[in-house]
């Protein structure tokens, strides 16, 4: 089960070869990466299997904690190792001429992603953290109008990483570790209390930035509208959902505190508000899909900021929902590029694409039996739950901000569908790979309506054993040393 | 296998056919058999009128802890019934030459056929909902179907869909918020825990569920103030599509009105329910708000140019009856509100396929521009005669017979004022449809429509079926009021001591079958009397001459436009479109929050709110 | 009661109305000219009028739905004469309430707009236009009269209000009872009777008596008919409303001829109101005190 390390080590290990592979043989370097992600996949599958739900945690070089660095493995972690790869390798771009560059970025932001997804201490979450800011700097640069966008994402991010350092040596200074167990298990005596929080809210700003939350998310509409729409469907739809698993771990486990809760359903609830309504004037198609994420990830952080396993189930459904959503929806974009109006009866040219485009934007505004509308449905039965008035105040706010939803994507839909106006200038067509890959993503989604039971019970057990930080602290400090790296390899 | 399991999987397989064969030119025909026979298994059901019973569908599913179940009371099968009917009238009436049309104009036949019996699937599926979650579930399938069949047109109609869909979606919202408190206080969305809840909270937390879904359910009804989308978005559906929708879509929200009024809170303590600060209590604001519901939409439709924004207008007056008539509560009202679902179903539906039929062969339903078609067409006239003088409520069709009950209603409550406001309502409906009537119809007829002939059988037959079925149910009332009794018996209303011909009461009855049959015995005297007179002489529909003058056929002269002057110089200046004004204004305040938010987003420095908010946070933590 | 009872009061209480309806023609006929001091006409003038319509030798008829809305005015009144009782005959009042009978009364107006429509002449499309603006007007007073008198009588039926009012002599009827109510009926049946100032719908010298201006031979005797049939109406419902209804045949008809008397002295006093005027008016005097009339009646 040990080899689930090599989710992050081969990855990283292909990124330095692909230049070098490549230069000798293009096709072999163009292949060497989808491989790997494959291997990826194929490794997060076994230790799915062979763990059976089960958590345990792996001490790199037999370390013990809380002075090794521990790998957590438990449902939720396999869950977005599992979907990290899947994702780099739906979204690989295959198309194009081969840029090993682009390919060794991306290897890196896979990597450093799984390890977002497995790492047990703060302090390893700071490395992969920073690894994917850079990964991801250079996949938005690599967009043609990119470059403005590009620096003001690196200054932000640069600063959210100060942020999150500065909040993690707080922590460390009161409690002298970084393992998250170690830290779970101080934290009722040495977190709880100003300075604590303190460290919580910054860390929260600084990972923030990756998870766009509100208002540290200011890159997100220009990124998107200029970067390559691949890389746009990785950070809207993957990264983004690793800085918001990261909160979620450090919440349940670390920070497990009513005003933490508090910062995060506000800063969450003008996130969702902020990012509806901007995107209901947006003028194109791909800064509107941003804001939207915005929004969509703000619905996140308010489900995560319900107490308990209510919170992590609907937080989950909603992040999952949307990375399988968002993604799809920035891939159909890509060509509809331009103003909006300028889509006028664009689904004449391409009507399966409008089709997948008319699927996402019904589950997206949580039409039932879509499974958007189940996830919207366990936030509002979660924040039902909850007594005082910021809770209702936020169920409001995400009700309004649907409608607003509603309005702006099914304005798009109908245009998408106008015949009236042929004087308009047809747009592009989709490539192929495109719509199959925006095909996979709504049969997904369709499948999960047809799974749907199973679905929510498996995703129910996840958030079960992700909101129990008990049995958490129980793995990793009765964990086995015997295993170390070298011994997988 | 229960009989809703075969009502649902015949109205299943009817999409299937839609989608497989609804592009076909038999595929039409075959839609309307499964219809028929989708009335035929709920036939099956028809024992439920007769005692408060449920029929349960075996198909239920437990999701995130919660259990969907869908079974059928008296109440769903009367929607039901109505529903079914229309959706079989529509597709009869699409399945043959106006299809064809429809399809040489380029329209999308085969979505339309797709998109009805969706609408038709999605209803049953909702009218069948067992507790709250199916409830909402089939709200939303209701509003997404009828969104297609909206939308579908292209158009003009795609602004009106898109203002309907988000108010659709504004209501469900609604719905969803009163939802969640109410599960918020019993963490179920069964029925009888709901009103166990709802029977324990205290007045000012009973306020907060109520409002947000008889909000959410009257956008559906389209109640003021959240009228405006309505008549647009069904005036601009095609034809039979129209017709579907004015007859029963919007009732889907009395439905659930009645669901949760009556059956979950009770009508007792709606009318126990005090508003603060004030001396009226809840039933009276539901009361009010449909008197109001009755007249402006009314008055609204007296100013339209275009025949089927009016008679869509007057579908959202109508809906204010059946509220009016429902929120007194007893039993001559809510009998009348309920049957007034039924009796508006039928004549609206001829209504609008009447002025189809008008559409069909003239290309226009421009009030300004028909007229004098009444020997042109004389089968469509005789529908939207029977279909207008039901809707103006006026004996011996069916609309007089539940407009009755509510006035009944209202007098014996002592409620004047609304009862005022009913009878204005009505008034204005017969000054505007005959405004209808006369300018299509009747008048000078244009050089241009000389020629032109009465629609095909496949287009009359519906209507003059519907014709029948709006006068025999007038002429005895008792045909649907059993249905209403067994409605009543089901949702704990008092129920309604009917007979054949109306209604049997020491406070002044109604017999439909006497009083019919004396008009009618009138109308023979009349008619004995007139053909005793001297021959007459029949000229020429274009022969006319006034002021003197002889006038020839391509002088216009028809009196159409403004057709009601002296009564307009005096209400005129009280159509403020207030309501229009305030939807704007919503509008351009959303648009100014949301140019400030991408205001927000778009600034140059981004790392000074990330610095502000960090110290802002510091500081709470400090202090 | 048995069937052949029934058929002998359905057949001989709109005879009975047509002919006191005559007489109420020519006694409207002989006020005017006394006001104008002329003579008037003879007693059988309005019969000689309508048997000399119905026998004219040029009856121009456009089109089948002209005749339907001559049938339909006059057959409708017939019907709603059933309804209304008089002294020893209640017809089918107890099976149609006041309700009923007021929307009853509807069906001849509309029959006869209906065929006016069908003339094709713009004048007479704008007299129905004119006509039912007015019946807007005046209805809206006319119902609240009618929810007020009924929830007096605790019934809608005719039949129970007016022995309601027999029970105690002048003292009981709805004039003493009521006279707030009372009186804006009388206001609005004026109305309804469409007489100056009211007559905006005829308007012979601005639209050429609106619905009438294709009417000829026998549907001009129709109109005639509906006239008798309109007046006799008018009366026997204000008198039934407010008068005790007829204890028998002489006070009966006295309180009726009475009742059409009061409007037609003062109708030829006034010239025409325009259209909104008149609106205006009805929805302003009449309307505000029934509605006081009420608010005294339900305390």
């Amino acid at each position: 089960m040990n080899q689930i390390v090599l989710i992050v080590v081969l990855p990283l290990l292909a990124a330095f070869l692909v230049p070098i592979v490549a230069r000798m043989s293009a096709s072999l370097g163009a292949a060497l990466g989808p491989l790997v992600m494959g291997v990826c996949l194929w490794i997060t599958g076994t230790v799915a299997i062979e763990s059976a739900g089960n958590a345990f945690a792996i001490n790199i070089g037999g370390f013990m904690p809380p002075l090794g660095i521990t790998f957590f493995v438990d449902r939720l972690a396999l869950l977005f190792a599992f979907l990290t790869a899947l994702l780099v390798l739906v979204l690989w771009p295959f198309q194009g001429e081969h840029r090993p560059r682009e390919h060794a970025l991306t290897l890196i932001l896979a990597a450093a992603s799984g390890g977002l997804a497995l790492s047990g201490d703060l302090f390893n979450i700071y490395v992969f953290y920073e690894l994917v800011s850079v990964a991801s700097f250079g996949l938005v640069a690599t967009g043609r109008r990119s470059s403005a966008p590009a620096i003001r994402y690196l200054i932000l991010s640069g600063f959210g990483s100060v942020l999150a350092l500065v909040g993690i040596a707080l922590v460390y200074t009161q409690t002298g570790t970084l393992n998250l167990a170690h830290l779970s298990q101080l934290a009722p005596t040495h977190l709880i209390n100003p300075i604590g929080l303190a460290a919580f809210a910054l860390i929260l700003l600084g990972v923030g930035v990756k998870a766009e939350l509100f208002p540290v998310n200011t890159w997100v509409p220009e990124v998107y509208a200029t970067a390559p729409n691949r890389v746009s469907a990785l950070l809207a739809g993957l990264v983004s959902k690793l800085a918001a698993l990261v909160i979620l771990r450090l919440l349940v486990l670390v920070f497990a505190q009513e005003q933490a809760l508090l910062v995060m359903l506000l800063l969450g609830l003008l996130g969702v508000i902020t990012g509806e309504l901007a995107a209901w004037r947006a003028q194109d198609m791909n800064r509107m899909l941003a804001y939207s994420s915005i929004g969509q990830l703000g619905m996140v952080f308010v489900a995560f900021s319900i107490p308990g396993e209510t919170g992590v189930f609907a937080g989950l459904a909603i992040a999952l929902h949307h990375l399988v959503v968002k993604p799809a929806l920035f891939l159909l974009a890509a060509r509809w590029g331009g103003a909006l109006s300028g889509l006028a009866g664009a689904a004449g040219g391409n009507l399966p694409a409008a089709l997948l485009f008319t699927l996402f934007a019904l589950s997206l505004v949580g039409v039932p039996p879509l499974p958007g509308f189940w996830a919207k449905l366990l936030l509002v039965m979660g924040l039902a739950e909850q007594v005082g008035p910021l809770y209702h105040f936020a169920l409001a706010g995400i009700l309004i901000a649907t409608v607003v939803e509603a309005n702006y994507l099914f304005r798009i839909v109908s245009t998408l569908f106008h015949r009236d106006s042929p004087a308009s200038p047809a747009p592009q067509k989709h490539s192929g790979g495109d719509i199959a890959t925006a095909g996979l993503f709504g049969a997904s989604l369709i499948a999960a309506v047809l799974l749907l039971i199973p679905l929510s019970q498996s995703l129910k057990t996840i958030a079960q054993q992700t909101a129990d930080a008990a049995a958490y602290r129980a793995v990793v400090t009765l964990a086995p040393t015997t295993s170390t790296l070298g011994d997988t390899q | 296998m229960t009989p809703l399991d075969y009502l649902l999987l015949l109205s299943l397989l009817t999409v299937v056919i839609a989608l497989v064969a609804g592009h076909r030119s038999m595929g039409g025909v075959w839609l309307t058999f499964t219809y028929a026979a989708q009335l035929g298994g709920l036939m099956l059901m028809a024992g439920l009128t007769n005692q408060p019973d449920v029929i349960t569908s075996s198909l239920s599913f437990t999701i995130l802890g919660q259990s969907l179940t869908w079974r059928y009371d008296a109440l769903s099968w009367y929607f039901a019934l109505i529903t079914i009917s229309a959706g079989l009238l529509s597709t009869m009436y699409t399945a043959g030459d106006w299809g064809e049309k429809f399809r040489a104009d380029g329209g999308n036949l085969w979505l339309l056929h797709v998109a009805i019996a969706l609408n038709v699937l999605s209803m049953l599926i909702l009218l069948g909902s067992g507790d709250l979650l199916t409830l909402f579930i089939g709200w939303e399938l209701v509003s997404w179907a009828s969104f297609l069949l909206m939308i579908l047109a292209g158009g003009p109609s795609i602004q009106a869909a898109i203002r309907y869909i988000t108010y659709a979606m504004g209501g469900a919202m609604a719905i969803l918020a009163g939802l969640a408190l109410i599960y918020g206080h019993t963490d179920s969305f069964t029925y009888p825990a709901a009103a166990n809840i709802l029977h324990s909270l205290s007045t000012a937390h009973l306020w907060a569920p109520l409002l947000l879904l008889t909000l959410g359910f009257g956008v559906k009804m389209a109640l003021l103030p959240l009228h405006l989308w309505q008549a647009a978005a069904y005036a601009h559906t095609p034809g039979p599509g129209a017709a579907f929708l004015g007859a029963i879509s919007s009732r889907m929200g009395l439905y659930a009105l009645i669901v949760v009024l009556i059956q979950l809170v009770g009508l007792v303590r709606v009318i126990e329910l005090p508003v603060l600060f004030s001396f009226i209590s809840a039933r009276d604001v539901l009361a009010w708000v449909a008197a109001f519901t009755i007249i402006f939409p009314t008055f609204t439709a007296l100013r339209q140019n275009d025949a089927r924004m009016l008679l869509a207008w007057h579908g959202i007056g109508q809906g204010g009856y059946m509220l009016l008539g429902l929120v007194m509560g007893d039993a001559l009202g809510s009998a009348g509100g309920l049957m007034h679902v039924f009796n508006h179903a039928t004549y609206q539906a001829a209504l609008f396929f009447s002025v189809a039929a008008v559409v069909y062969r003239t290309g226009t339903a421009d009030l300004n521009r028909l007229g004098g078609l009444v020997a042109r067409m004389p089968l469509s006239f005789l529908a939207m005669l029977v279909g207008i003088i039901g809707l103006a409520g006026l004996p011996p069709m069916n609309g007089f017979v539940s407009k009755w009950l509510v006035y009944r209603s209202l007098m014996l409550e002592g409620e004047p004022l609304l009862f005022v406001a009913a009878v204005v309502g009505t008034l204005g409906t017969i000054l505007s449809v005959y405004k209808l009537i006369h300018n299509m119809f009747l008048g000078q007829l244009r050089v241009e429509h000389e020629n032109i002939r009465e629609a095909p059988w496949s287009m009359t037959a519906p209507m003059l079926i519907l014709s029948v079925v709006v006068f025999v149910t007038g002429l005895m009332p008792g045909l649907v009021l059993q249905w209403i009794a067994g409605i009543q018996a089901t949702v704990g209303l008092p129920v309604i001591d009917y007979s054949l011909g109306g209604l049997d009461s020491a406070q002044g009855s109604l017999d439909m079958l006497w009083v019919v049959g004396v008009l009618f015995a009138g109308f023979g005297i009349g008619a004995v009397l007139f053909y005793s007179g001297g021959r007459t002489h029949r000229v020429h529909q274009l022969d006319n001459y006034a002021g003197g003058h002889f006038l020839s056929a391509d002088i216009r002269y028809h009196y159409s436009d403004n057709f009601y002057p002296g009564l307009m110089r005096l209400i005129g200046p009280l159509y403020r479109y207030s309501f229009a004004w305030l939807e704007s204004a919503v509008q351009s305040g959303l648009g100014l929050l949301s140019l400030s938010t991408q205001g927000f987003y778009r600034r140059v420095a981004p790392a000074n709110y990330a610095l502000v908010t960090a110290v802002l946070v510091l500081l709470w933590v400090m202090l | 009661m048995d069937a052949l009872h029934i058929l002998i009061e359905l057949t001989l209480m709109p005879l009975v109305a047509f002919v006191v309806g005559l007489f109420m023609v020519l006694m409207m006929r002989r006020i005017a000219a006394r006001i104008q001091r002329r003579v008037g006409p003879p007693l059988l003038q309005p019969l000689y009028d309508i048997l000399k319509l119905y026998g004219k030798q040029t009856q121009i008829s456009h089109g089948i739905l002209h005749d339907i809305g001559i049938i339909m005015a006059v057959g409708g009144y017939i019907a709603a004469e059933t309804m209304l009782p008089v002294p020893g005959m209640n017809g089918i009042a107890d099976k149609a309430g006041l309700i009923t009978l007021a929307y009853v009364l509807m069906v001849p107006s509309l029959g006869l707009a209906l065929g006016v429509g069908q003339c094709a002449n713009p004048n007479g499309s704008i007299g129905i236009s004119r006509a039912l603006t007015a019946m807007l007007a005046y209805d809206i007073p006319f119902v609240i009269v009618i929810f007020g008198v009924a929830w007096q009588a605790g019934s809608n039926n005719l039949v129970d209000i007016i022995a309601l009012q027999q029970v105690d002599g002048i003292a009981s009827w709805g004039i003493v009872q009521t006279p707030l109510l009372a009186f804006a009926g009388l206001f609005a049946l004026h109305a309804i009777l469409g007489k100056h100032p009211f007559e905006i719908y005829i308007a012979p010298a601005e639209i050429a008596t609106g619905p009438m201006v294709e009417m000829g031979g026998k549907y001009l005797g129709g109109l005639f008919v509906m006239q008798c049939f309109q007046l006799y109406t008018a009366g026997v419902i204000y008198t039934s409303l407010f008068l005790g209804g007829g204890e028998n045949w002489l006070t009966f008809l006295v309180k009726s001829f009475a009742v059409v008397a009061v409007p037609i002295c003062i109708a030829y006093l006034f010239p025409r109101f325009r259209t909104e005027d008149v609106v205006r008016l009805v929805w302003k005097w009449p309307v505000m005190l029934g509605l006081i009339g009420i608010a005294f009646v339900m305390n």
